[in-house]
């Protein structure tokens, strides 16, 4: 048989198609920037890593609510790809700041490394706003800054989520934690908040390992721990995302029903866990409504009345 | 190279470059300020002394995957001095250039002296520092504040950082070292042919640890410019820096199996994905939408990078300029 050649020109044709075919996916890119300059207030939302449904459930609430009240103020969203990356918010906060934003409305990827760039934008004449996770009261005082924080208390929130635990258990049970990132202030305040929980009820906490904040990571920890402790009774997770990778260790295990565990945030994933007992509480902290109280501050900020004093935010507790 | 082709090396990236920069102003009107290119020139010194150090790996026929980490635990080790030990600052960024060296020669000693491929021992590296800097610092970032923000103040009314000058100083200087040097020259020999490299009567290997090394330590820099940015030691620092830093590189046109490679280049491609991710954050694109255009301009700067190529007179096929053989004397296989 006798092979016939593609002619140059319609290989390339073909490279080149195939090339443009992921041009097909731009309208779906298409972007509502209201880079005009209006007369309007413009409020920058800087937020943690928008690939967490957190995060992205409070940006899609604060662009609801800007739409609601388009006449009111201009919003600008950003998130960073990464919950660690630091130095990308940095550089967020400061192109910001070039394009003349009248207020930030930010939650900190970090409680102390924001602070320095924050002050800075401050010298530059932009408002602040403090959401979700509350900068560092020491690193603010030394830089000589003051923000007002609007936000849930998670130690508060943690520990009510562990006392619904600990109401179904002896004292002396065996629980164990499974945190988030240990670098994270919230993160350290809800291990502080189930800590808290269970000193007061006297459970034996049989060990704290980080999850990073992800599934995966969260279903190791947990599968080893059910392994290190037969007579493991709960394990308190500091979010949702690790409380389906603990839901899903326990069952691999066989023990659903004699192991009890628990999350933070409320996801819409964990609700038909908590409504069939897989899960025993979540925490929700109404992330839509979150950057909408931090927006609805900054716009009193602008109107010329004084800063708010420190607001803290409803936890509401899921359960069955 | 003559001098009209030393113009041209440069003009498809700095083309593209302007491009960005009428494309962002035009979407938004407050884009072409002073501001956000202070901004700009103040976000790029970590990732622009990374990135140097990773274009001279690159062109050995390296890599090194540590760079991130390597800058992260170079940081906390700075911290842990400054806060714990009370050394000045002074002091303190020796230390965590001199950490960075360290790891450098340890990942270079592995490689030449155990034959252990680099991506494997500075994959090991990347792991074992994280887990080093998250020890020392007991994961916990340290708020250092104004004793470390010298680097990060505008000097004399330009709003260009120390830090920015300094990665500038580092460019030039690496650049001189591959163009200029006879250690230079044998670093593209060794990359583009070691064993012919070796048959000539010159030993590859401590080219090969000195560029490790020298890369060990751009990230402890890398590492200085970071935490005076930030006012805080971070023990997360630099997570997934390497692989930006290669992204510079590759766009810089630096060849991923060595042989070839420009620092100068490299910092144009610094320059590039800076001007990106502030253009894209003044618009307000949404995440998904600046990683699609993030990831399409790479494609397109290398694919730019191709054709000037062609155009120079280099014949060789796409694929196989962007993975070695780039030399036009070579036989094509």
């Amino acid at each position: 048989m006798k092979t016939v050649p593609l002619a140059l020109w319609t290989r390339r044709t073909i490279y080149f198609v195939f090339a443009a075919l992921p041009l097909l996916f731009l309208p779906a890119c298409n972007q509502n920037n209201s880079g005009s300059t209006s007369a309007r207030p413009r409020v920058a939302l800087i937020m943690k890593s928008l690939a967490n449904e957190f995060f992205l459930t409070m940006a899609d609430g604060a662009k609801k609510h800007q739409a609601a009240h388009s006449a009111d103020y201009d919003l600008i969203v950003n998130g960073i790809k990464n919950e660690t990356d630091l130095a990308e918010q940095v550089g967020l906060v400061e192109q910001m700041v070039a394009q003349q934003v009248n207020v930030i409305v930010i939650a900190p990827a970090d409680s102390k490394a924001l602070v320095p760039v924050l002050k800075r934008a401050q010298a530059a004449g932009v408002r602040l706003v403090n959401i979700d996770n509350k900068l560092d009261a020491d690193a603010l005082k030394e830089a000589g800054l003051t923000v007002p924080f609007v936000g849930p208390d998670n130690r508060e929130g943690a520990r009510r989520v562990a006392e619904v635990v600990a109401k179904k258990l002896p004292a002396g049970a065996k629980v164990a934690i499974i945190e988030g990132i240990p670098t994270a202030f919230n993160g350290q305040q809800r291990r502080a908040g189930f800590e808290d929980a269970i000193k007061s009820a006297g459970l034996t906490l049989v060990g704290v390992q980080s999850g990073q904040w992800e599934i995966d990571k969260a279903n190791n920890v947990a599968t080893a721990m059910l392994s290190e402790h037969p007579d493991l009774q709960a394990l308190l997770c500091g979010n949702d995302s690790m409380a389906l990778g603990a839901v899903a260790a326990v069952q691999a295990a066989g023990r659903t029903g004699k192991v009890l565990v628990v999350g933070y945030d409320g996801i819409p994933a964990i609700r038909p866990m908590v409504a069939d007992g897989r899960m025993t509480a979540s925490a929700d902290q109404h992330a839509d409504q979150l950057a909408v109280f931090g927006i609805e501050a900054a716009l009193k900020i602008l109107k010329g009345e004084a800063p708010p004093a420190d607001q803290t935010t409803v936890v509401d507790l899921v359960t069955k | 190279m003559g001098k009209a082709t030393w113009i041209r090396e440069y003009v498809a990236l700095a083309l593209i470059l302007v491009a960005l920069v009428l494309l962002f102003g035009s979407l938004s009107g407050r884009f072409l300020t002073a501001t956000t290119f202070g901004a700009i020139a103040n976000r790029i010194p970590t990732l622009a002394l990374a990135a140097t150090g990773m274009t001279l790996v690159l062109i050995v026929g390296g890599i090194d995957l540590s760079i991130g980490s390597v800058l992260g635990l170079s940081g906390a080790m700075l911290g842990v001095a400054l806060v714990n030990w009370h050394w000045p600052f002074a002091v303190c960024a020796a230390l965590a250039v001199g950490v960075g060296l360290i790891a450098g020669l340890a990942n270079g000693s592995l490689i030449v002296g155990l034959k252990v491929p680099p991506f494997i021992v500075t994959l090991g590296m990347m792991e074992m520092a994280r887990g080093a800097a998250y020890l020392v610092t007991n994961s916990q970032t340290k708020y250092l504040g104004a004793a470390v923000e010298g680097l990060e103040r505008p000097l004399g009314g330009t709003g260009l950082s120390g830090s920015f000058l300094l990665a500038l100083l580092v460019v030039a200087l690496a650049q001189m070292l591959l163009s200029g040097s006879v250690l230079g020259r044998w670093m593209f020999a060794t990359g583009s042919n070691e064993t012919a490299t070796r048959h000539s009567g010159i030993d590859p290997r401590p080219i090969k640890l000195t560029a490790y090394a020298l890369t060990g330590a751009a990230a402890g820099l890398g590492a200085v410019c970071y935490t005076s940015r930030l006012g805080a030691s971070d023990p997360n620092a630099g997570a997934g820096l390497e692989l930006s830093a290669i992204a510079a590189a590759v766009i810089g046109g630096t060849s991923l199996l060595g042989g070839r490679g420009s620092v100068i280049n490299t910092f144009f491609g610094v320059l590039i994905i800076a001007t990106l991710e502030a253009g894209l954050a003044q618009v307000g694109a949404s995440e998904p939408v600046k990683r699609l255009v993030t990831g399409a301009v790479i494609v397109l700067a290398v694919l730019a990078d191709a054709w000037r190529q062609r155009a120079a007179g280099n014949t060789f096929p796409l694929w196989m300029r962007l993975m070695g053989r780039t030399d036009v004397t070579a036989k094509r296989p």
